[in-house]
């Protein structure tokens, strides 16, 4: 009975968080909008009992990447004139709409005729620190080598992009 | 009960590609990428819920590492852009039009 309420204002929470996002004008609004949808998302995660990912997206998404993306604009100081003209973006929200709509209710249909969806009881450990580790070094460890030449080849590419000097040119 | 949470991942999906599609501000249309990312994070964890098994975990941890690695390339090409054209506007940026 809690869990379905908690997944109620969580839902609504990140559902409205992600419309505040597309709406709004200024980037800093959709930020702090998008802020909260990760935030209600953890609370999703932990109501599917997955405890490892619910502690990453508070840490990592919700604290890195928000932080460094609001870092970003307010570095950029943008201002209102500086903003792109989006008045025609009304029409843009109608017909993507009318395009994405149809695709996203056949997703829904699919989903709902999924077999075994039933709420049931998952084991004390399941998600937790130790097991997802077990699988991600036993199953996972080519993967996540590659993931880790990523974030290196991310890191060099980031500093060589953004700390170009002017005189160089 | 799995299958709420599927839907509510398809409905953030299909919000965050309205923003990619319908909005000209390159920091919007970043975070919408962002809202997507996060919306096939949220369906890989309900698939490991509904088949008890971890293997959806380490997928949405390799997509976070995947979105930070995005969001640093991203916001420094956002920001030698801005410092080339002093704009926002992604119909500016087409320095690879022919």
């Amino acid at each position: 009975m809690l869990a379905e309420l908690l997944f109620t204002v969580f839902a609504l929470l990140a559902v409205v968080g992600a419309l505040g996002l597309v709406l709004s004008r200024h980037p800093m609004n959709g930020a702090i909008n998008l802020v909260m949808t990760m935030i209600s998302l953890a609370g999703l995660y932990a109501l599917l009992s997955a405890k490892l990912i619910f502690a990453l997206q508070l840490i990592v998404y919700a604290g890195a990447i928000m932080s460094l993306i609001l870092f970003i604009i307010m570095f950029l100081n943008i201002k209102k004139e500086d903003l792109p003209d989006e008045r025609s973006r009304w029409g843009y929200y109608l017909g993507g709409a009318v395009i994405i709509a149809p695709v996203g209710m056949l997703m829904a249909k699919a989903v709902r005729r999924l077999p075994g969806s039933e709420a049931t009881i998952v084991g004390d450990g399941f998600g937790g620190v130790k097991e997802v580790g077990l699988v991600l070094f036993r199953e996972w460890l080519l993967p996540f080598e590659f993931v880790s030449i990523l974030l290196l080849v991310a890191l060099v590419g980031a500093v060589v992009l953004a700390g170009k000097r002017r005189s160089a040119k | 009960m799995i299958a709420d949470y599927l839907i509510l991942s398809i409905v953030l999906f299909c919000i965050g590609l309205l923003g990619v599609i319908s909005r000209r501000n390159v920091f919007t249309v970043f975070m919408s990428i962002e809202l997507m990312l996060n919306a096939a994070n949220l369906a890989f964890v309900a698939f490991a819920r509904l088949h008890e098994s971890m293997d959806g975990h380490v997928l949405a941890m390799m997509v976070m590492a995947v979105a930070a690695a995005e969001a640093a390339l991203a916001l420094a090409v956002v920001i030698l852009l801005h410092k080339h054209k002093s704009k926002l506007d992604t119909n500016v940026f087409s320095l690879l039009k022919g």
